[in-house]
């Protein structure tokens, strides 16, 4: 696995392979639209998902937790898909397994639990979040003097190769003073960017992330 | 008691021929054959072409076996016929026709109609008193299906005819119908079954689809109906100056006037919605008189405007109309005198059909007049000709498996009493695409609309189709509701109603299409100019603008390929031309184009195979020419890519049309050792194919209407945005999540099934192959782009196969700025 690293407003982040991202200066893995729930919620329609991207979404979770060790995991919105189902269980599960690590959430359109759920869970919802030079939401915004990070998007970007080749695949997509996550969760799409001559974008490629 | 003895088969067929004599007509002899036949009890397939008097052949004899049970016993009311139009505007003469017979014959039976468009009201009326004879469509014969007390409202059928079976079967309705009828001879074993088709290469086979394993006698009756159709091309003035690509034909515009003048009325058939439009646009610009005398009918245009149309056509107002395949099928347009084709309609069955849609009196003839859209597409006027007079015409491939819509099937049962799976499963096995189900797979439907498939999570809460003492049932309202929403195999992308401010549906526009445009933006739709004013719950708000407009709306739709007929045409044509022995006239026409293709490059006669290799500054190309149509090209192309990146790390992107294909890479192609080393054998094809990145993707874009069809994409109610909340998803993703978990599902393989049987036509594939074997391959590296391959270097639509990392791909890539 092999993560890249850029400097925003003179703070380093990480950007990881497995769509997420970590903050070392203060230990905090920030992950965006993880939709977990969303399976199931089809399969409680009569929609027959294969019910294991739920069980995968979890256990890439946890591998990321156990991989980085942070003091905080930072949930940029969308965590849960819609109305509760018998996933949530197995989120409190695993947050469950790492009592000592905080868990906040800046809330998204698609987080409907009720609030004794996420209690059940130990963990903080915010609408937004100011920590160092980031203004942490779940639709990217402008903030007057902070740097924004957000998800909501599910960026993703088209590349272009002679011989007219194109492939499309998710994406870190960083402009002068907003930046937005891929979406961690499996069992969703992509929103094609379109990227100015200033904005930096990472690709994630199987296990790497690379510039573009 | 007086016991009446019932009328026998010839008195009932003395009844008709008299009623036929007063109507001032002479029973033909397959309408005789027909009712004998039917009297008898047989099942059967009548093939004659419309126009002919097919629908009395079997109209005819089902009253008559109602005179004679009438005469043997009073009758209970209800249900004892269906016919099965597949399109709602043939459904109004059949009704006419049957009113009448009946009214003349004093049966007290009762006609309906029953169709998507029928009213709530009417339809509930339906229920507490059936009519005796029911006029519909596959769709809501599978509502009827989905109703409660369903097996009663049966009890008393006869017979169930399909009409213009040919539409039917080679598409997923034609499953449909087939499921439909093993339920309804469980339920009614008296039940015979007869089809109405037209002229097939399969007309065996399409008899097996529809009978099933019917134990009854069955018969085939050919009608010897023959038309005479005149083919001619529309020739360009000067070749020289007419394009090498292209495929709207505008340029033909005004020579397309004259035939206007001499007819009383024309069918302009285009092969796409949006050409149809600009077709009807620049008919204006070059005779503005034309205004108001011209019409214009595609599928997306609303029902008001399309039944205007066909009532002007009827009353001999319009001089023309510019169509789609939306005109191709419906009832007879007496005052058509010609038909004109814009570009190749790659299938002589189509063209043989819309060649018969002018000239309906018997013993008229057909004209036809073909507009090529680019210079090589004059060989293929040559070839229709030659495809028309020796009676070519194409089979169409039956879907078999399609368990998408046997699932949808299931939980229609499920929806209305529910089913026992054993008798359903002894059902289906009697059908032509499910008789080959096994016990491994039959179980695999059930765990699919019952537990969701296999799951690998403590607490599930899948719910569709529940079992209560034995009997699956559909017991959530929601799940019901939704499922009736969504009966039927036609799939449609996300569409947005398009209205006038003031009132008035003008038709539907593509989502995508929609959302490109801004405020004030002017777009040329049904035949006028339209101002974009805005865009709320799927209703796009215009008004009226006279400012002129480039913007044309474009519908998306598969690319047609060749049919194996027309290839087979086309590559003799190619043949005789190569050896100079034509007389076509299109081929003189193309003489200075075939003497440029000479000197760049070379003109294949049928015992080689052209290949050209040509660098530009995009690549190296290698353009090889089969000349076997577009699908087989695909399948080819994939496979060679796919054989030659063995070889080592090289990326390709594809090219094709109906001619050739095109491999572009940014490396040399070492297509010589390629031959020499036999990479267009068929040792181990399929397996090779499944191994092209393109055959995944192909199977990707089959899957969105599998999905659709297998409920797993809500596509919503009709013309309503009402979208349910958090549901939306899209059929690609299913696709990727389906191949991550759970490769072995049985859709999944079914889209790779579709693929292999009627995109790359595997069959079809492997016969070209052997083909190729037999050539002499002549390769040739032209000094600038040939005419062969102008038309395949241009087109934008690529696929991708590539055996490189993807990430040394992307390290040399650009992410796309705009």
């Amino acid at each position: 696995m092999k993560r890249a690293v850029i400097q925003i407003r003179k703070e380093k982040l990480q950007l990881l392979p497995q769509k997420a991202m970590f903050w070392p200066t203060r230990k905090t893995l920030i992950i965006a639209d993880l939709h977990l729930g969303k399976a199931m919620h089809f399969r409680r329609a009569g929609i027959a998902v294969p019910s294991g991207i739920e069980q995968l979404n979890l256990q890439r979770l946890e591998d990321l937790i156990v991989s980085t060790r942070p003091i905080e995991v930072l949930l940029l919105g969308d965590l849960f898909h819609s109305d509760l189902n018998s996933t949530w269980q197995g989120f409190i599960d695993l947050r469950a397994k790492h009592a000592s690590t905080k868990f906040t959430l800046v809330t998204g359109n698609h987080d409907v639990l009720e609030e004794q759920d996420y209690t059940k869970a130990k963990l903080d919802t915010l609408p937004f979040l100011d920590r160092g030079p980031f203004h942490f939401t779940h639709h990217p915004t402008e903030h007057s003097s902070l740097y924004n990070l957000a998800g909501h998007v599910h960026p993703g970007i088209r590349m272009v190769g002679k011989a007219k080749q194109t492939v499309h695949l998710p994406c870190f997509f960083f402009g002068k003073t907003a930046g937005i996550l891929p979406a961690f969760g499996g069992f969703t799409g992509l929103y094609r960017m379109t990227r100015k001559e200033s904005d930096r974008v990472f690709v994630t490629v199987q296990d790497r992330v690379l510039r573009v | 008691m007086r016991v009446q003895k019932p009328p026998s088969d010839r008195a009932l067929i003395t009844t008709a021929v008299d009623w036929f004599t007063a109507q001032g007509w002479d029973p033909q002899k397959f309408q005789r054959a027909c009712w004998q036949a039917y009297l008898q009890g047989k099942n059967g397939l009548l093939t004659a072409p419309t126009g002919s008097g097919k629908t009395y052949a079997l109209l005819m004899p089902i009253l008559l076996e109602a005179l004679r049970m009438r005469s043997i016993a009073k009758q209970k009311r209800g249900l004892r016929a269906i016919w099965i139009a597949p399109i709602r505007a043939l459904t109004k003469e059949i009704e006419a026709s049957a009113q009448r017979a009946i009214n003349d014959l004093g049966l007290d039976w009762s006609v309906a109609i029953r169709t998507g468009d029928t009213t709530a009201s009417s339809r509930a009326k339906q229920k507490r008193n059936m009519p005796e004879l029911l006029i519909t469509t596959p769709e809501s014969l599978h509502m009827l299906l989905a109703q409660k007390g369903a097996a009663e409202l049966f009890s008393e059928m006869r017979c169930v005819v399909a009409d213009e079976w040919h539409e039917l079967l080679g598409s997923k309705r034609a499953v449909q119908m087939e499921l439909a009828l093993s339920r309804l001879r469980a339920w009614c074993p008296a039940m015979r079954t007869w089809g109405i088709s037209a002229t097939m290469g399969n007309m065996d086979q399409a008899m097996d689809v529809l009978l099933g394993s019917d134990p009854g006698e069955r018969v085939l009756v050919r009608a010897a109906v023959k038309k005479v159709i005149e083919v001619s091309s529309v020739l360009p003035k000067d070749i020289r100056k007419f394009p090498w690509a292209g495929h709207i034909g505008l340029r033909s515009v005004d020579q397309v006037l004259p035939i206007l003048q001499e007819n009383r009325t024309t069918l302009i058939f285009t092969n796409t919605r949006s050409f149809a439009e600009r077709w009807y646009q620049a008919l204006l610009d070059v005779a503005p008189d034309l205004a108001g005398v011209i019409g214009l009918h595609h599928g997306s245009l609303d029902r008001a405007t399309r039944d205007w149309v066909e009532q002007a056509l009827h009353d001999e107002k319009l001089k023309a109309v510019i169509c789609t395949s939306s005109l191709d099928l419906g009832v007879d347009f007496r005052p058509v005198g010609a038909i004109v084709q814009v570009g190749g309609p790659k299938n002589v069955a189509r063209f043989a059909q819309r060649a018969g849609r002018s000239g309906h009196r018997p013993g008229a003839l057909s004209k036809i007049h073909f507009v090529p859209t680019h210079a090589l597409e004059l060989l293929e006027g040559a070839a229709l000709r030659m495809a028309i007079k020796e009676g070519r015409i194409e089979s169409r491939i039956p879907y078999v498996r399609s368990f998408d819509v046997l699932c949808q099937y299931l939980v229609t049962l499920a929806v209305g009493d529910g089913f026992r799976q054993a008798e359903v499963r002894k059902e289906i096995a009697t059908t032509f695409s499910f008789n080959s189900v096994s016990d491994e797979e039959w179980e695999q439907v059930l765990a699919f609309v019952t537990t969701g498939g296999p799951t690998l999570l403590a607490y599930d809460e899948f719910k569709k189709v529940e079992v209560e003492d034995g009997v699956y049932k559909v017991l959530d309202r929601g799940i019901a509701l939704r499922h009736r929403m969504s009966i039927g195999t036609i799939t449609s992308d996300t569409s947005i109603r398009v209205k006038f401010l003031k009132g008035g549906y003008i038709g539907t526009v593509e989502e995508s299409f929609a959302s490109r445009l801004d405020v004030g933006d002017v777009f040329w739709f049904g035949g006028r100019n339209l101002e974009f004013v805005s865009i709320r719950n799927m209703e796009m708000l215009v008004r009226s603008s006279k400012e002129a407009s480039g913007k044309i709306p474009s519908w998306l739709g598969g690319r047609m390929s060749f049919s194996s007929e027309m290839s087979v045409v086309l590559r003799e044509v190619m043949d005789r031309t190569a050896k100079g022995i034509t007389t076509d006239p299109e081929v003189k026409k193309l003489g200075p184009l075939l003497a440029k293709q000479r000197e760049r490059s070379h003109v294949p006669q049928a015992n080689e195979l052209l290949v050209e290799r040509i660098r530009t500054k995009e690549g190296h190309h290698v353009f090889i020419y089969p000349f076997e149509g577009r699908a087989v090209h695909e399948g080819m192309s994939a496979l060679l890519a796919y054989r030659i990146s063995l070889l080592g790390p090289i990326s390709f992107s594809i090219a094709m049309n109906d001619y050739g294909f095109e491999l572009l890479s940014e490396q040399e192609i070492p297509i010589q050792d390629a031959f020499d080393s036999d990479l267009l054998s068929t040792d181990h094809l399929r397996h090779d194919i499944e191994r092209s990145l393109n055959e995944t993707e192909m199977a990707r874009r089959r899957f969105r209407d599998i999905a659709q069809v297998a409920g797993l994409v809500f596509k919503g109610y009709p013309g309503k945005a009402k979208a349910v909340r958090h549901l939306q998803s899209s059929a690609q993703l299913f696709f990727s999540v389906f191949e991550d978990m759970d490769p072995n599902n049985l859709l999944l393989r079914q889209a790779h099934e579709e693929v292999m049987t009627f995109q790359l036509e595997e069959s079809r594939l492997r016969n070209a192959l052997e083909r190729i074997a037999t050539q002499k391959i002549v390769i040739t590296d032209p000094p600038s782009i040939t005419p062969f391959c102008f038309p395949i270097m241009v087109d934008r639509l690529r696929e991708l196969l590539t055996s490189e990392k993807l990430e040394d791909r992307i390290a040399r890539m650009k992410a796309q700025l705009e």
